[in-house]
Protein backbone atom coordinates (compact mmCIF):
# COMPACT_ATOMS: atom_id res chain seq x y z
CA UNK A 1 0.00 0.00 0.00
CA UNK A 2 1.32 3.58 -1.09
CA UNK A 3 2.44 6.42 1.37
CA UNK A 4 2.91 3.64 4.56
CA UNK A 5 6.39 3.49 4.91
CA UNK A 6 7.35 4.23 8.52
CA UNK A 7 9.58 8.47 8.56
CA UNK A 8 12.95 7.21 10.41
CA UNK A 9 16.57 7.96 10.42
CA UNK A 10 17.33 5.30 8.22
CA UNK A 11 14.31 6.18 5.93
CA UNK A 12 13.31 10.13 5.85
CA UNK A 13 11.10 11.56 3.70
CA UNK A 14 11.57 15.00 2.01
CA UNK A 15 9.58 18.18 1.84
CA UNK A 16 10.08 20.47 -1.11
CA UNK A 17 9.21 24.14 -1.55
CA UNK A 18 8.62 25.82 -4.71
CA UNK A 19 7.84 29.78 -4.12
CA UNK A 20 6.94 32.13 -6.45
CA UNK A 21 8.50 35.02 -6.16
CA UNK A 22 8.18 36.93 -9.04
CA UNK A 23 6.91 41.06 -8.29
CA UNK A 24 2.98 40.39 -8.42
CA UNK A 25 4.07 38.83 -4.91
CA UNK A 26 4.55 41.92 -3.20
CA UNK A 27 0.58 42.85 -3.14
CA UNK A 28 -1.11 43.49 -0.55
CA UNK A 29 -3.15 41.21 1.65
CA UNK A 30 -4.84 41.29 4.74
CA UNK A 31 -3.27 43.25 7.94
CA UNK A 32 -1.28 45.17 4.95
CA UNK A 33 1.11 42.14 4.37
CA UNK A 34 2.03 41.35 0.97
CA UNK A 35 1.67 38.19 -0.30
CA UNK A 36 5.59 37.43 0.13
CA UNK A 37 5.78 38.38 3.63
CA UNK A 38 2.78 36.37 4.13
CA UNK A 39 4.41 32.78 2.47
CA UNK A 40 7.28 33.52 4.07
CA UNK A 41 6.08 33.93 7.65
CA UNK A 42 4.15 30.83 6.91
CA UNK A 43 6.90 28.71 5.39
CA UNK A 44 9.44 30.20 8.38
CA UNK A 45 6.87 28.83 11.02
CA UNK A 46 6.43 25.79 8.88
CA UNK A 47 10.07 25.13 8.76
CA UNK A 48 10.37 25.96 12.85
CA UNK A 49 7.53 22.98 12.84
CA UNK A 50 9.48 20.59 10.71
CA UNK A 51 12.55 21.14 12.97
CA UNK A 52 10.56 21.01 16.49
CA UNK A 53 8.96 17.79 15.54
CA UNK A 54 12.53 16.18 15.06
CA UNK A 55 14.32 18.17 18.34
CA UNK A 56 15.13 16.00 21.12
CA UNK A 57 17.55 16.66 24.49
CA UNK A 58 20.10 15.67 22.66
CA UNK A 59 20.00 16.92 19.08
CA UNK A 60 18.13 17.13 15.91
CA UNK A 61 17.15 13.42 13.94
CA UNK A 62 16.92 13.89 10.23
CA UNK A 63 13.85 12.13 9.57
CA UNK A 64 13.24 15.24 7.07
CA UNK A 65 15.41 16.42 3.94
CA UNK A 66 13.89 19.73 2.73
CA UNK A 67 14.73 22.27 0.14
CA UNK A 68 13.10 25.90 -0.86
CA UNK A 69 13.22 26.23 -4.49
CA UNK A 70 12.30 30.04 -4.85
CA UNK A 71 11.39 31.62 -8.60
CA UNK A 72 11.11 35.26 -9.81
CA UNK A 73 12.26 37.24 -12.64
CA UNK A 74 14.51 34.77 -14.57
CA UNK A 75 16.19 33.30 -11.93
CA UNK A 76 15.82 29.53 -9.81
CA UNK A 77 17.55 29.30 -6.87
CA UNK A 78 17.59 28.44 -2.99
CA UNK A 79 15.39 30.09 -1.09
CA UNK A 80 18.05 29.14 1.94
CA UNK A 81 20.36 31.86 2.84
CA UNK A 82 24.37 31.67 3.99
CA UNK A 83 26.11 28.05 4.55
CA UNK A 84 22.87 26.02 3.06
CA UNK A 85 22.55 28.07 0.31
CA UNK A 86 24.60 25.63 -2.27
CA UNK A 87 22.16 22.25 -2.48
CA UNK A 88 18.54 22.67 -2.72
CA UNK A 89 18.05 19.86 -0.86
CA UNK A 90 19.53 20.33 2.76
CA UNK A 91 19.28 17.51 6.23
CA UNK A 92 16.57 19.16 8.92
CA UNK A 93 19.43 19.10 11.33
CA UNK A 94 21.62 21.06 9.00
CA UNK A 95 18.72 23.28 8.56
CA UNK A 96 18.33 23.85 11.95
CA UNK A 97 21.69 24.90 12.28
CA UNK A 98 21.42 27.24 10.06
CA UNK A 99 18.75 30.19 9.51
CA UNK A 100 19.28 33.58 8.96
CA UNK A 101 19.07 34.90 12.08
CA UNK A 102 17.08 33.82 15.22
CA UNK A 103 14.83 36.50 16.37
CA UNK A 104 13.40 37.28 20.09
CA UNK A 105 9.61 37.47 20.22
CA UNK A 106 7.29 36.90 23.06
CA UNK A 107 4.37 34.62 23.32
CA UNK A 108 1.12 33.88 25.46
CA UNK A 109 1.53 30.37 27.08
CA UNK A 110 -0.53 28.50 30.01
CA UNK A 111 0.95 28.75 33.23
CA UNK A 112 -0.18 25.86 34.06
CA UNK A 113 -2.49 26.78 36.89
CA UNK A 114 -4.75 28.60 35.42
CA UNK A 115 -3.61 31.82 33.85
CA UNK A 116 -1.12 33.00 30.78
CA UNK A 117 1.75 34.48 30.96
CA UNK A 118 4.17 36.05 28.40
CA UNK A 119 7.05 33.89 27.26
CA UNK A 120 10.54 34.64 25.72
CA UNK A 121 11.22 32.67 23.00
CA UNK A 122 13.62 32.47 20.09
CA UNK A 123 12.12 32.59 16.48
CA UNK A 124 14.16 31.83 13.62
CA UNK A 125 13.76 32.86 10.11
CA UNK A 126 15.20 31.61 7.24
CA UNK A 127 13.55 33.37 4.57
CA UNK A 128 12.48 36.84 3.92
CA UNK A 129 10.23 38.24 1.38
CA UNK A 130 11.38 38.87 -1.96
CA UNK A 131 9.32 39.60 -4.69
CA UNK A 132 10.61 41.07 -8.56
CA UNK A 133 10.50 40.50 -12.30
CA UNK A 134 8.48 37.49 -14.19
CA UNK A 135 6.93 33.77 -13.28
CA UNK A 136 9.55 30.91 -14.67
CA UNK A 137 7.36 28.64 -13.10
CA UNK A 138 8.44 26.06 -15.72
CA UNK A 139 11.98 26.56 -14.72
CA UNK A 140 11.35 25.99 -11.25
CA UNK A 141 8.88 22.83 -11.78
CA UNK A 142 12.09 21.68 -13.93
CA UNK A 143 14.28 22.40 -11.41
CA UNK A 144 11.66 20.47 -8.55
CA UNK A 145 12.04 17.68 -11.23
CA UNK A 146 15.28 17.15 -10.93
CA UNK A 147 15.56 17.15 -7.48
CA UNK A 148 12.67 14.70 -6.35
CA UNK A 149 13.71 12.33 -8.51
CA UNK A 150 17.56 12.41 -7.26
CA UNK A 151 16.21 12.13 -4.23
CA UNK A 152 13.91 9.65 -5.04
CA UNK A 153 16.71 7.42 -6.54
CA UNK A 154 18.49 7.48 -3.54
CA UNK A 155 15.75 6.77 -1.01
CA UNK A 156 14.19 3.72 -2.52
CA UNK A 157 12.17 2.69 0.64
CA UNK A 158 11.44 5.84 1.61
CA UNK A 159 7.63 7.88 1.74
CA UNK A 160 8.04 10.00 -1.46
CA UNK A 161 8.99 13.39 -1.79
CA UNK A 162 6.00 16.04 -1.02
CA UNK A 163 6.39 19.25 -3.34
CA UNK A 164 4.61 22.45 -2.32
CA UNK A 165 4.25 24.66 -4.83
CA UNK A 166 2.96 28.00 -4.17
CA UNK A 167 2.14 31.11 -6.83
CA UNK A 168 -0.03 33.77 -7.68
CA UNK A 169 -0.01 34.23 -11.03
CA UNK A 170 0.51 32.97 -14.51
CA UNK A 171 3.82 31.27 -16.03
CA UNK A 172 5.64 33.72 -18.40
CA UNK A 173 7.98 30.72 -19.38
CA UNK A 174 5.57 28.60 -20.74
CA UNK A 175 3.14 25.68 -20.04
CA UNK A 176 3.93 23.96 -16.71
CA UNK A 177 1.90 20.80 -17.42
CA UNK A 178 3.85 18.44 -18.46
CA UNK A 179 6.66 19.17 -15.82
CA UNK A 180 4.05 18.95 -13.11
CA UNK A 181 2.93 15.05 -14.57
CA UNK A 182 6.72 14.46 -14.95
CA UNK A 183 7.24 15.42 -11.45
CA UNK A 184 3.87 13.32 -10.29
CA UNK A 185 5.42 10.34 -12.09
CA UNK A 186 8.51 9.82 -10.28
CA UNK A 187 8.18 7.68 -7.31
CA UNK A 188 10.22 5.33 -4.66
CA UNK A 189 9.00 1.71 -3.83
CA UNK A 190 6.23 4.05 -0.98
CA UNK A 191 4.46 5.65 -3.56
CA UNK A 192 4.45 8.68 -6.41
CA UNK A 193 5.65 12.07 -5.39
CA UNK A 194 3.26 14.25 -4.18
CA UNK A 195 2.54 17.71 -5.87
CA UNK A 196 0.32 20.45 -4.46
CA UNK A 197 -0.25 23.68 -5.70
CA UNK A 198 -1.45 26.76 -3.69
CA UNK A 199 -2.92 29.72 -5.65
CA UNK A 200 -2.60 33.01 -3.35
CA UNK A 201 -4.41 35.88 -3.74
CA UNK A 202 -4.94 39.49 -3.16
CA UNK A 203 -8.51 39.49 -2.44
CA UNK A 204 -11.59 38.73 -5.29
CA UNK A 205 -12.64 35.54 -6.87
CA UNK A 206 -14.34 32.67 -6.03
CA UNK A 207 -12.43 30.60 -3.40
CA UNK A 208 -12.17 26.95 -4.27
CA UNK A 209 -10.61 24.67 -1.46
CA UNK A 210 -9.41 20.70 -2.28
CA UNK A 211 -11.98 20.66 -4.97
CA UNK A 212 -12.43 16.81 -6.68
CA UNK A 213 -12.84 17.95 -10.22
CA UNK A 214 -12.50 20.94 -12.67
CA UNK A 215 -16.01 21.47 -13.24
CA UNK A 216 -16.02 24.10 -10.85
CA UNK A 217 -13.03 26.34 -12.26
CA UNK A 218 -14.36 29.04 -14.30
CA UNK A 219 -10.94 29.82 -16.00
CA UNK A 220 -8.07 27.61 -18.33
CA UNK A 221 -5.82 28.32 -15.41
CA UNK A 222 -6.89 26.88 -12.51
CA UNK A 223 -7.94 24.16 -14.37
CA UNK A 224 -4.71 23.25 -15.29
CA UNK A 225 -3.38 23.90 -11.84
CA UNK A 226 -5.83 21.78 -10.88
CA UNK A 227 -4.86 18.62 -13.10
CA UNK A 228 -1.28 19.52 -12.31
CA UNK A 229 -2.21 18.31 -8.16
CA UNK A 230 -2.06 14.83 -6.88
CA UNK A 231 -5.30 13.55 -5.43
CA UNK A 232 -4.60 13.25 -1.53
CA UNK A 233 -3.97 10.51 0.30
CA UNK A 234 -6.23 8.85 2.68
CA UNK A 235 -3.70 9.92 6.01
CA UNK A 236 -3.60 13.75 4.60
CA UNK A 237 -7.73 13.78 3.20
CA UNK A 238 -8.49 12.90 6.60
CA UNK A 239 -6.03 15.11 8.32
CA UNK A 240 -7.84 18.14 5.85
CA UNK A 241 -11.51 16.63 6.94
CA UNK A 242 -10.51 17.12 10.24
CA UNK A 243 -9.83 20.64 9.80
CA UNK A 244 -12.90 21.20 8.55
CA UNK A 245 -12.57 21.17 4.75
CA UNK A 246 -15.66 19.39 2.57
CA UNK A 247 -13.63 15.89 1.08
CA UNK A 248 -14.12 13.70 -1.22
CA UNK A 249 -13.10 10.88 -2.78
CA UNK A 250 -10.69 11.75 -5.60
CA UNK A 251 -9.38 15.37 -3.48
CA UNK A 252 -6.95 17.07 -4.85
CA UNK A 253 -3.94 18.58 -3.16
CA UNK A 254 -5.56 22.37 -4.68
CA UNK A 255 -6.16 25.65 -3.69
CA UNK A 256 -7.11 28.49 -5.86
CA UNK A 257 -7.75 32.09 -5.23
CA UNK A 258 -6.98 30.66 -0.83
CA UNK A 259 -7.27 33.37 1.95
CA UNK A 260 -4.10 33.53 4.30
CA UNK A 261 -5.84 30.42 6.59
CA UNK A 262 -5.78 28.17 3.42
CA UNK A 263 -2.53 29.15 3.01
CA UNK A 264 -1.55 28.10 6.70
CA UNK A 265 -3.79 25.08 6.28
CA UNK A 266 -2.27 23.90 3.00
CA UNK A 267 1.38 24.01 4.62
CA UNK A 268 -0.09 22.38 7.81
CA UNK A 269 -1.71 19.94 6.01
CA UNK A 270 1.00 18.89 3.26
CA UNK A 271 3.99 18.55 5.78
CA UNK A 272 1.80 15.53 7.12
CA UNK A 273 2.96 12.62 6.13
CA UNK A 274 2.37 9.57 9.23
CA UNK A 275 4.70 10.72 11.88
CA UNK A 276 5.25 7.20 13.34
CA UNK A 277 9.17 7.82 12.85
CA UNK A 278 11.27 6.31 15.39
CA UNK A 279 7.98 5.78 17.86
CA UNK B 1 3.96 -11.81 48.37
CA UNK B 2 4.99 -12.68 44.85
CA UNK B 3 6.75 -10.10 43.25
CA UNK B 4 6.43 -8.87 39.26
CA UNK B 5 8.73 -10.03 36.49
CA UNK B 6 9.89 -7.17 34.78
CA UNK B 7 11.79 -7.29 31.16
CA UNK B 8 12.45 -4.08 29.15
CA UNK B 9 14.51 -4.07 25.65
CA UNK B 10 15.22 -0.70 23.42
CA UNK B 11 14.29 -0.20 20.06
CA UNK B 12 18.01 -0.32 19.14
CA UNK B 13 20.40 -1.74 21.52
CA UNK B 14 22.42 1.70 21.00
CA UNK B 15 20.13 4.15 21.45
CA UNK B 16 18.33 5.08 24.81
CA UNK B 17 15.36 3.35 26.11
CA UNK B 18 12.76 5.49 26.67
CA UNK B 19 10.32 3.04 28.39
CA UNK B 20 10.14 3.72 32.05
CA UNK B 21 9.61 1.19 35.25
CA UNK B 22 9.33 1.39 38.87
CA UNK B 23 7.87 -0.79 41.36
CA UNK B 24 7.84 -0.62 45.23
CA UNK B 25 7.32 -4.72 46.70
CA UNK B 26 6.87 -3.20 50.08
CA UNK B 27 3.74 -1.02 48.92
CA UNK B 28 2.48 -3.66 46.11
CA UNK B 29 2.43 -1.21 43.41
CA UNK B 30 4.12 -0.71 40.32
CA UNK B 31 4.18 1.83 37.22
CA UNK B 32 5.42 1.07 33.30
CA UNK B 33 5.68 3.86 31.09
CA UNK B 34 6.42 4.75 26.81
CA UNK B 35 7.83 7.93 26.02
CA UNK B 36 6.82 9.12 22.61
CA UNK B 37 9.87 9.39 21.05
CA UNK B 38 8.48 12.35 18.94
CA UNK B 39 9.23 14.48 21.73
CA UNK B 40 11.81 16.10 23.63
CA UNK B 41 12.86 13.87 26.38
CA UNK B 42 10.23 11.72 26.85
CA UNK B 43 12.63 9.47 28.55
CA UNK B 44 13.14 11.32 31.53
CA UNK B 45 9.42 12.46 31.81
CA UNK B 46 8.71 8.40 31.75
CA UNK B 47 11.23 7.82 34.78
CA UNK B 48 9.73 10.48 36.78
CA UNK B 49 5.91 9.62 35.91
CA UNK B 50 6.66 5.86 37.15
CA UNK B 51 8.74 7.04 39.58
CA UNK B 52 6.50 8.99 41.43
CA UNK B 53 3.36 7.04 41.37
CA UNK B 54 5.02 4.41 42.57
CA UNK B 55 5.43 7.00 45.70
CA UNK B 56 2.20 7.91 45.93
CA UNK B 57 -0.89 7.29 43.49
CA UNK B 58 -3.41 8.88 44.68
CA UNK B 59 -3.01 10.27 41.01
CA UNK B 60 -4.72 14.09 40.29
CA UNK B 61 -4.20 16.93 37.92
CA UNK B 62 -1.83 18.40 41.40
CA UNK B 63 -0.11 14.87 41.10
CA UNK B 64 0.88 16.01 37.56
CA UNK B 65 1.83 19.53 37.70
CA UNK B 66 4.18 18.36 40.84
CA UNK B 67 5.46 15.82 38.13
CA UNK B 68 5.77 18.83 35.51
CA UNK B 69 7.55 20.89 38.25
CA UNK B 70 10.25 18.00 38.72
CA UNK B 71 10.79 17.79 34.70
CA UNK B 72 11.41 21.26 34.24
CA UNK B 73 13.75 21.78 36.82
CA UNK B 74 16.46 18.91 34.32
CA UNK B 75 16.76 21.81 32.17
CA UNK B 76 17.33 25.73 32.23
CA UNK B 77 15.09 26.69 29.44
CA UNK B 78 16.70 30.43 28.65
CA UNK B 79 20.00 28.22 27.95
CA UNK B 80 18.69 26.34 25.58
CA UNK B 81 19.25 26.98 21.75
CA UNK B 82 16.35 27.87 19.65
CA UNK B 83 15.45 24.26 18.63
CA UNK B 84 16.03 22.53 22.01
CA UNK B 85 13.75 25.49 23.46
CA UNK B 86 10.95 24.77 20.87
CA UNK B 87 10.60 21.00 21.29
CA UNK B 88 11.41 21.31 25.68
CA UNK B 89 7.89 23.95 25.09
CA UNK B 90 6.34 22.08 22.61
CA UNK B 91 6.33 19.17 25.35
CA UNK B 92 7.70 15.59 26.01
CA UNK B 93 5.19 12.72 26.53
CA UNK B 94 4.69 9.53 27.78
CA UNK B 95 2.37 6.89 28.98
CA UNK B 96 1.55 5.78 32.51
CA UNK B 97 0.24 2.28 33.50
CA UNK B 98 0.04 1.99 37.46
CA UNK B 99 -1.39 -0.92 39.34
CA UNK B 100 -1.45 -1.38 42.75
CA UNK B 101 -2.63 -4.42 44.61
CA UNK B 102 -5.24 -4.67 47.70
CA UNK B 103 -6.75 -6.49 50.11
CA UNK B 104 -3.45 -9.25 50.14
CA UNK B 105 -3.57 -8.96 46.31
CA UNK B 106 -6.95 -9.67 45.84
CA UNK B 107 -7.42 -6.43 44.56
CA UNK B 108 -6.02 -5.13 41.40
CA UNK B 109 -6.52 -1.30 40.64
CA UNK B 110 -5.40 -0.01 37.84
CA UNK B 111 -4.81 3.54 36.00
CA UNK B 112 -4.08 3.75 32.63
CA UNK B 113 -3.50 6.99 30.48
CA UNK B 114 -2.28 6.12 26.88
CA UNK B 115 -1.39 3.08 25.16
CA UNK B 116 0.13 0.95 27.66
CA UNK B 117 -1.88 -1.72 28.50
CA UNK B 118 -2.73 -3.91 31.44
CA UNK B 119 -4.35 -7.50 30.66
CA UNK B 120 -5.96 -9.91 33.70
CA UNK B 121 -5.83 -13.30 32.53
CA UNK B 122 -7.12 -16.79 34.28
CA UNK B 123 -4.71 -19.82 33.20
CA UNK B 124 -4.29 -19.70 29.47
CA UNK B 125 -7.69 -17.39 29.28
CA UNK B 126 -8.06 -13.42 28.67
CA UNK B 127 -10.82 -11.94 31.09
CA UNK B 128 -10.11 -8.60 30.88
CA UNK B 129 -8.10 -5.32 29.02
CA UNK B 130 -7.64 -1.79 29.85
CA UNK B 131 -7.72 0.95 28.25
CA UNK B 132 -7.64 -0.94 24.80
CA UNK B 133 -9.52 -4.23 23.98
CA UNK B 134 -8.66 -4.67 20.23
CA UNK B 135 -5.39 -4.58 18.72
CA UNK B 136 -6.90 -2.08 15.83
CA UNK B 137 -6.72 1.16 18.74
CA UNK B 138 -3.25 0.93 19.06
CA UNK B 139 -3.24 2.58 15.16
CA UNK B 140 -4.70 5.58 16.94
CA UNK B 141 -2.69 8.83 18.07
CA UNK B 142 -2.79 7.76 22.23
CA UNK B 143 -3.79 10.33 24.41
CA UNK B 144 -0.78 10.99 27.01
CA UNK B 145 0.44 12.89 29.84
CA UNK B 146 2.71 15.89 28.80
CA UNK B 147 5.20 18.25 30.50
CA UNK B 148 3.19 20.76 28.51
CA UNK B 149 0.42 22.14 30.80
CA UNK B 150 -1.45 22.95 27.97
CA UNK B 151 -1.63 19.18 26.65
CA UNK B 152 -3.38 17.89 29.39
CA UNK B 153 -6.70 19.55 29.55
CA UNK B 154 -8.62 16.13 28.71
CA UNK B 155 -7.51 15.43 32.36
CA UNK B 156 -10.52 17.69 33.91
CA UNK B 157 -12.88 15.39 31.66
CA UNK B 158 -11.47 12.19 32.09
CA UNK B 159 -11.40 12.23 35.71
CA UNK B 160 -15.14 12.99 35.61
CA UNK B 161 -15.41 10.03 34.18
CA UNK B 162 -14.53 6.10 34.65
CA UNK B 163 -11.70 6.41 31.65
CA UNK B 164 -8.69 6.59 34.13
CA UNK B 165 -9.45 3.39 35.89
CA UNK B 166 -10.31 0.30 36.97
CA UNK B 167 -10.62 -2.40 39.25
CA UNK B 168 -10.09 -5.89 39.14
CA UNK B 169 -10.67 -8.72 41.33
CA UNK B 170 -8.14 -11.68 41.54
CA UNK B 171 -9.78 -13.36 44.48
CA UNK B 172 -12.63 -14.69 41.80
CA UNK B 173 -10.19 -16.74 38.91
CA UNK B 174 -8.35 -19.93 39.63
CA UNK B 175 -5.37 -18.99 38.11
CA UNK B 176 -4.97 -15.39 37.87
CA UNK B 177 -2.53 -13.48 36.12
CA UNK B 178 -1.80 -9.35 35.27
CA UNK B 179 0.57 -8.37 32.13
CA UNK B 180 1.50 -4.75 31.78
CA UNK B 181 2.80 -3.94 28.28
CA UNK B 182 3.72 -1.07 26.46
CA UNK B 183 2.20 -0.43 22.85
CA UNK B 184 4.51 -2.87 20.49
CA UNK B 185 4.12 -5.72 23.24
CA UNK B 186 0.36 -4.79 23.78
CA UNK B 187 -0.33 -4.89 20.06
CA UNK B 188 1.55 -8.42 19.55
CA UNK B 189 -0.74 -9.87 22.12
CA UNK B 190 -3.92 -8.84 21.18
CA UNK B 191 -3.78 -9.26 17.54
CA UNK B 192 -2.25 -13.16 18.85
CA UNK B 193 -5.02 -13.14 20.94
CA UNK B 194 -7.55 -12.15 18.43
CA UNK B 195 -6.05 -14.52 15.82
CA UNK B 196 -6.95 -17.17 18.13
CA UNK B 197 -3.56 -18.01 19.42
CA UNK B 198 -2.54 -18.21 23.52
CA UNK B 199 -0.30 -15.19 23.52
CA UNK B 200 -0.22 -15.56 27.27
CA UNK B 201 1.36 -19.15 27.24
CA UNK B 202 4.18 -17.84 25.28
CA UNK B 203 4.49 -14.94 27.51
CA UNK B 204 4.63 -17.55 30.60
CA UNK B 205 7.94 -19.01 29.19
CA UNK B 206 9.82 -15.98 29.88
CA UNK B 207 11.59 -16.22 33.29
CA UNK B 208 14.52 -14.36 32.36
CA UNK B 209 16.17 -11.32 30.70
CA UNK B 210 17.84 -13.63 28.20
CA UNK B 211 14.94 -15.17 26.99
CA UNK B 212 12.86 -12.66 26.82
CA UNK B 213 15.54 -10.46 24.52
CA UNK B 214 15.29 -14.16 22.52
CA UNK B 215 11.24 -13.60 21.81
CA UNK B 216 11.52 -9.61 20.69
CA UNK B 217 14.55 -10.49 17.96
CA UNK B 218 12.49 -13.62 16.87
CA UNK B 219 9.32 -11.76 16.95
CA UNK B 220 10.44 -8.25 14.99
CA UNK B 221 12.25 -10.57 12.83
CA UNK B 222 9.03 -12.18 11.80
CA UNK B 223 7.03 -8.97 11.71
CA UNK B 224 5.04 -10.12 14.28
CA UNK B 225 6.20 -7.65 17.03
CA UNK B 226 6.46 -3.82 16.05
CA UNK B 227 10.56 -2.92 16.42
CA UNK B 228 10.14 -0.64 19.36
CA UNK B 229 11.21 -0.10 22.99
CA UNK B 230 9.04 -3.00 24.07
CA UNK B 231 8.55 -3.56 27.97
CA UNK B 232 6.65 -6.40 30.15
CA UNK B 233 5.54 -6.46 33.55
CA UNK B 234 4.22 -10.10 34.47
CA UNK B 235 2.52 -10.90 38.01
CA UNK B 236 2.14 -14.29 37.97
CA UNK B 237 -0.20 -14.98 41.32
Amino acid sequence: MAYTAEISRDNPTCFLFVIDQSGSMDEKVEGGRSKAQFVSDVLNKTLYTLVTNCSKADGVRNYFDVGIIAYGGSDVRSGFGGAISGNIIQRISDISENPLRVEDRTRRVDDGAGGIIDQATKFPVWLDPTSSGGTPMRAALLKAMEVAAQWSDQHRHSYPPTVLHVTDGQSTDGNPEELADGIRQISTDDGQVLLFNLHVTAGGGQEIVFPTSESALNDEYSRMLFRMSSTLPGHLAKFAGDKGYSISDGTRGFIFNGDPKCIVDFFEIGTRPRLVADR
Amino acid sequence: MKRPLIFTVPKVSDQRNEDGYSCSHRKQVWALSDGASISFDSASWAQILVRRFCRDTRFSRDWVTAAVAEFSKLYNRNDLPWMKQAAFDKGSFASLLGVQLHDDARLVQILAIGDTVAVLCDGDDVVATFPYMKASEFDQSPQLLSTNPSENGFLGEWEKSDKLGCDWRFDRLKSPALLCMTDALGHWFLSRHEEGGIPIKTLRAIKSFKTFVKFVKAERASGQLRTDDTSLVAYWS
